[in-house]
Order: structure tokens, then sequence, then C-alpha cells
């Protein structure tokens, strides 16, 4: 039997050229390529468009026994709402403060907040009891941010109310409401999860996943369709006497691979050009300044597992879709082929989003070493807990004997595949074919 | 030193496709394969080439077992026609080439020799579904040879073909028997065989009925055929059948054909037609045809649609 190459590269090649130059997925590329670069800006557009507009908010004041204007206090704690990290002026512009103003005419205002020109009206009265009482004339979910603020607002105003009716001085009362000194303090030093990258650390490791579990799916797919099109169009019995089976497989996963990657490559530019431009554009439109996610530190010791997990992952599962797609005899029974397939995968990135809320949990630790689940749960360990270097080099181990066995019972079953025709497929008749194959 | 097949046997779960098939063909001959549908002439050749693994046998090429050649020993046309549709002509071609490991200048340098020969020059840089199905056969021919093997094993190859292009083909078979190389082909088509063919195999459920040279084969039927027209009734044969030792095996209406023991006196059956006073349009002695041949040894039953699926299937059969 001869070697692995040359032929395996001239699959490969083959397969990547007719792949890339196929309108499909050009199409598909460069769609995929404006939406990630919209999704990106858009927040940043509609943010500049209105969204950021600040919120004006006209306050009615039916009793005037209060000391202070309950107007202002409104403002100051609407805008200590807005800015829970009390950091002097990242608040943004001057511009997108609070605008609390004293309304007279509350039936002008109203029609006002009907008209949009107001975001809210709110009334103040006393009761009978004398407390004081609140109402609120805006949007009514009980979710919407304004109306969350001016709540929190209303309470505090009543809170500090009650305490200066009780005969507490206004010193005091202003001592009452200092926010208390609170620090959170990582049960593990050197805990990835920064103060001041956790949030990035957790969008990364959901994208690792999501972008792991889409190119298995589409990828693994496009392996299994291409093995069953040379079937159906009766092109694989030239090449089973031209090439062995190992070489067909490995070029098909390889040039795939290679598409895909290529794809990948083109997304993750345009994720780049989003991110670069929204600064840019985030200051044309004069909306800048807000902060923009904190990047967890990526240095290469971190990237290259990332990479050897994806890459590996992606040649376990295409390996055994080639094998999937060598034992139908028409494209539409592909689906039904990589069904198991298709089951395993979704079984890791469901297990993943499991482990990205509890990645110290003991199963996580134990499934992130386990082949067909380590290319999704390992990067996202290694992102959101400390994970010892050992582990790391174990997982990879497992992962690359994973893949050789893979391909070591794919090309069986696949030589003994491409000559089936009209069969059902089953797991019987594919161990009996492989004991009859070369 | 030829191509021995060696005593194959093959089984699909319960059913033998082969049994025993052993044949030889000699270096530089054109060998026919012939046999029913799900004979197992498809069979043999995925063997030869090592597609297929026999359960016990063997194949050798000039010594040597079939597992250890090289994949460019061979060239194989299957039944089932496909290549890439969507890929252009040269470059489908230039694929395989160099699949077979064949440098890309002088495959395309072959590439323009064949389309030349088959008059599709102007095919090149099309894309095979633009093709008509009988170009795209000899581009199949093509891809299959392009690598100059020394043996070519053709399944079906003048299936679908219309006359000019059945002529083309012949021809370059010649011309791959001239430059050294052994072709072996199945056909259903007994005038091909008879036309291209030094010796054949019969092959009926998996086992050789006959194999050897034509002429052995022809010689070996043990009997000679006289085709005989004259201006009287041509539907008035009964005369014909009384004569000693004469059978009348067809009648059609351009000649009755009889057949006789090898080695009797064929002229007494024109003695008794000039007798009669009639005038001999054709009087011809010769050996039987590969179709008779044919017909005798797996002519006598039609293969039924259950046997034919089993042995298509037949991996499946002991499900």
């Amino acid at each position: 039997m001869s070697g692995l190459f040359p032929n395996a590269f001239h699959v490969a090649r083959r397969e990547y050229l007719i792949r890339v130059r196929g309108r499909a997925f050009i199409i598909t590329t460069a769609l995929i390529a404006v939406a990630v670069i919209a999704i990106m800006l858009v927040p940043t557009i509609l943010g500049a468009a209105g969204v950021a507009d600040p919120v004006r908010i006209g306050v009615a004041v039916e009793t005037d026994d209060f000391d202070t204007d309950p107007v202002a206090t409104i403002q100051t704690l609407l805008i200590a709402a807005g800015n829970p990290n009390g950091e002097p002026g990242a608040g943004g512009d001057e511009d997108d403060l609070p605008e609390v103003t004293r309304v007279t005419d509350a039936a002008a205002a109203a029609d006002d907040v009907r008209e949009e020109e107001l975001d809210a009206l709110l009334t103040i009265t006393r009761d009978d009891e004398g407390s004081l009482a609140f109402e609120y004339l805006g949007s009514a979910s009980p979710t919407n941010q304004t109306r969350l603020l001016v709540t929190q607002a209303a309470s505090a105003l009543a809170i500090g109310d009650r305490l200066e009716r009780s005969g507490i001085s206004e010193e005091e009362v202003a001592r009452i409401f200092e926010p208390p000194s609170f620090t959170a303090v990582p049960v593990d030093p050197d805990d990835a999860r920064d103060a001041d990258d956790f949030g990035g650390a957790f969008i990364l490791a959901y994208a690792l996943v999501i972008l792991t579990f889409m190119a298995i799916l589409t990828y693994g797919n496009w392996v299994a369709q291409s093995v069953a099109e040379e079937k159906s169009g009766r092109v694989m019995e030239l090449l089973i006497t031209a090439a062995t089976p190992r070489q067909l497989l490995t070029g098909k996963v390889l040039g795939t691979g290679a598409a895909g990657l290529s794809q990948y490559i083109v997304i993750i530019a345009a994720l780049v050009i989003g991110l670069i431009a929204s600064g840019p554009v985030a200051e044309a439109l004069g909306t800048a300044g807000q902060a923009p996610i904190q990047m967890p530190d990526l240095n290469p010791a971190m990237l290259m597992p990332f990479g050897a997990f994806f890459l590996f992952g992606f040649l376990l599962y295409a390996t055994l879709y080639a094998a999937a797609g060598s034992m139908v005899s028409r494209i539409e029974d592909v689906q039904q082929a990589v069904g198991p397939l298709l089951f395993l995968s979704m079984a890791g990135y469901f297990a993943s989003f499991a482990a990205l809320n509890d990645p110290d949990a003991q199963w996580v630790g134990v499934l992130s070493l386990v082949p067909f689940f380590s290319p999704y749960l390992m990067p996202a360990r290694m992102l959101l807990t400390t994970v010892s270097p050992a582990e790391v080099v174990i997982a990879i181990a497992l992962l690359l004997l994973a893949v050789a066995a893979a391909i070591w019972i794919a090309s069986r079953v696949y030589s003994a595949g491409v000559l089936m025709y009209g069969q059902k497929v089953g797991i019987r008749t594919i161990l009996r074919a492989t004991r009859v194959s070369r | 030193m030829s191509l021995i097949v060696d005593s194959i046997t093959k089984r699909f779960g319960d059913v033998v496709a082969l049994d025993a098939v052993s044949f030889s063909v000699e270096p530089g001959r054109i060998f026919g394969l012939l046999g029913a549908n799900r004979a197992g002439k498809t069979t043999s050749m995925r063997i030869v080439l090592d597609i297929l693994r026999a359960d016990s046998g063997r194949v050798t090429w000039q010594g040597v077992g079939n597992t250890a050649l090289p994949r460019r020993t061979w060239a194989y046309l299957p039944e089932e026609r496909g290549l890439y549709p969507r890929m252009k002509v040269g470059e489908q071609l230039r694929f395989f080439a160099a699949l077979y490991g064949v440098p890309d200048t002088r495959a395309q340098a072959e590439i323009g020799d064949w389309l030349e020969r088959f008059r599709i020059p102007e095919y090149l840089d099309r894309k095979m579904e633009e093709l008509s199905k009988g170009n795209q056969q000899k581009i199949q021919f093509i891809a299959a040879i392009i690598h100059d093997p020394d043996v070519l094993i053709m399944d079906e190859p003048f299936s679908g073909l219309d006359p000019v292009n059945v002529r083309l083909l012949k021809e370059a078979f010649g011309e791959m028997r001239d430059r050294g190389k052994t072709l072996i082909f199945s056909t259903h088509q007994m005038e091909t065989v008879e036309e291209l063919c030094e010796s054949i195999a019969i092959v009926d459920r998996g086992r050789v009925v006959v194999s050897g040279l034509v002429r052995d084969v022809k010689r070996d039927m043990g009997r000679q055929v006289v085709r005989l027209a004259t201006d009287g009734d041509g539907h008035n044969v009964e005369w014909l059948a009384d004569l000693p030792g004469v059978t009348v095996t067809s009648q059609r209406e351009d000649f009755v054909e009889l057949g006789m023991p090898a080695g009797s006196d064929p002229e007494h059956i024109l003695r008794a037609a000039l007798d009669r006073g009639d005038r001999v349009t054709r009087f011809e002695i010769a050996e039987p045809s590969l179709e008779e041949i044919f017909v005798e040894h797996v002519g006598h039953r039609a293969v039924t649609d259950d046997e034919e699926h089993l042995a298509t299937t037949g991996r499946e059969a002991n499900r």
C-alpha cells in the first residue's frame, strides 16, 4: 500500500478549489462577513441614533413641603444609578446625563409623554398618612430601564423623606445613603476571573464553543455530502482504483477543512474589522467613550492549545463524517447517516453551556479530557478557570489518539462503504463490510 | 508472463458471488469476459483490481500478486460511468493523472492527444455536465487510461455509444493492444467479442463455464454450422430436418442455419438442395457463433430479479 502523500494532497487540493470557487461558498462567506460587521456596528449606530439620548423625565410635585428640591434629588439619584461604579466622567458626555425637569402643567406633560417628547412623567403626592406617593406615566414594562431607574430613585426619595420626618438631620440622611464599602475577593487569587476581563473571557469562551460547534456541524456535513456525491455520481469507482481509501479520506477531510478554515479566516477578519471600525464609527457619530468590552490577555501559550483543540476536534468529527457519507448511496440519505455524529456533537455543545456556568464542577473536569467533548469543554475551562498544563496535555494527547483511531476505523468503513450501493445503513452491515475490505 | 486469475472465491454473506473463478490472459492480447447480468463479471474485475479482496484464490500479473502491484498498473472503466459533473474536462483528467503520479506536463500532452484522437479537442475547458453522454464516455475512457497502464479492465465499454463512437473506441482498443497493453473487457455484444477478442471466458452464476482461445472454444463445441439460402420456399425446412445428422438451429428471413456434428460432410446438404431444383444463393460452412455458444452455456434459464437482487446486495443477504 502506498503512502498518504502526494495523493491525499491532490485530493485535498481538488476539494479545496472546487469548494472555494463555488458560487455558494463565495456568497455565503460574503454574507456572513457583512452580517458580522453589521452586528458589530449596529449597537454603536443605534446608540448614536437615539437609544443613548439622555433620559428626559418630567416631575410634577403636587406637595410643597420639601426641604430640598425633590427634582434635583431625583436627578442626582438617576445619575448615580446610571453610573454604578461611581467613576467620574465614565458616564460619558454631559449630554448623556438624565434630564429631570419640574413641570407645572401635568396634563401638558402627560401629552408630551404620549408624543414621546418626554420619556416619563412622575407625579409626586402625599397620601393621607403623609407618606410620599408616586405615579409614573411611561412605559409600563417592568423591565423598562427608565422605569427601573425612576423606581429606585422614588424609593430612595421616599425613604429619605420618612427619615427626615422622623427627625433625622439632613447630614445624617446623607450619611445613611452613603454606599457601603464592598470588595469582591476571588477564591483563587490567580483565578482567570479577573475583575477586568471576566466578561470578555466569558464571551470568548462562548464564542469558541459556538465556533467549534459550527465548524464541526457545517464542515463535517460538507465532508459527508461530498463523499456521498462522489459515490452517487459514481466517480468513486475511478477514485478508488487510482488511490487508496486512506488517501481519499484524508485528502477529503483536509481539503474541506482548509476551505472551512478559509471561511473562518474571512469571518474573523470581519470581526476584527468590525472591532477596529466601531471606535472611529462611534467617534464619528459622537457616541465615543462607551467602555468597550475588555478582552482577556491572550498569549500564544493559550492560543496554541485553542488552535489544537479546534483543529483536532474538527479532524476527529470530519473523519467520521466522511465514513458516514460513504455508507449511503444517495445524497438525501446523508442526514440520516450523520445522525449519531450530530447527536454526539450536540451533546458536547450543550454540555459546554452547562460547563460555562460552573467551570469548576467535577464532571466538567472529567468530560474536558474525553476526546469527543474536550474540543468544546477544555478551551472554555481554560478561559474561565485554572487548568493545570498537565490536564491540557493529556486532553490533547487523548484527542490525537482518538483522531488516529477515527482515521483507522473510518478508512475501513469508507473502503467497504464506497462500493456498497442500494443498501440500508446499519452498524451490522458496516461491521461485516469492514471485514471483507482491503 | 500473463495475468493469472487463480481460483478466486468471493462470498457476500450467504451468496457465493464467485466460485473458484480461474482464467488467464496473455500480455498484449484482448480478452472478453462474458456472462449474463450478475454472473460475477464486475466482482471478478474488482478483485483483479484489488478494490475488493477475494475470500480465497489469488491474482498475479507477470508473477507478482495484485496486492503488491502499484495502482498505475491498472486502468479501470467501471460499468456505471461518472466523473465530477461540475469540473472542467481538462482539470478533471489532470486530477486523475496526478493521482496516478503522472507529471502534469506529460498529462497535459496526453490529454491533448487523446481529445484530438476522439475528435473533441474543443471540450478541454468545458464542464463535464455540458457534454453529451457519448462524449462523457470518451472522457471517462481517457480518465481511465491517462496514466499509460499495463492492463486495461473495462466493464461494458461500448454500452451507450453510437456506432461512430463505438468505432473510435474499437480503434483505440486496437492501438492500445499494438502498444503492448493487455485488455480485458466485458460486453453483451458478441459481434464485438468476435471482432476483437483472441480469448474469452464465459461466467455463469459465479463459475467459469468456458474459457480459452475463441477458436478453441468454437472447435470444442463439437459441431459446425451451415447457412443456406435458396430461391425456394424459405419457410419450408422440413426436408432439411429430415437429412441425417442435421438440425435446424435458426430459421431467418435471409437464411436458414443448420447445425451438424463436427467432422461430418456438409456437402450433402448442398447436394440435397440442388436435387430439389432450387437455386442456391448462399451456402456457408462456419463455426458456431459466440452468441450460440453463449446462449447454449448460460441461456438455459433467465435470471430472476430475485437472484439479481441477491447478487447485487449480497452483503445484506444474511441479515
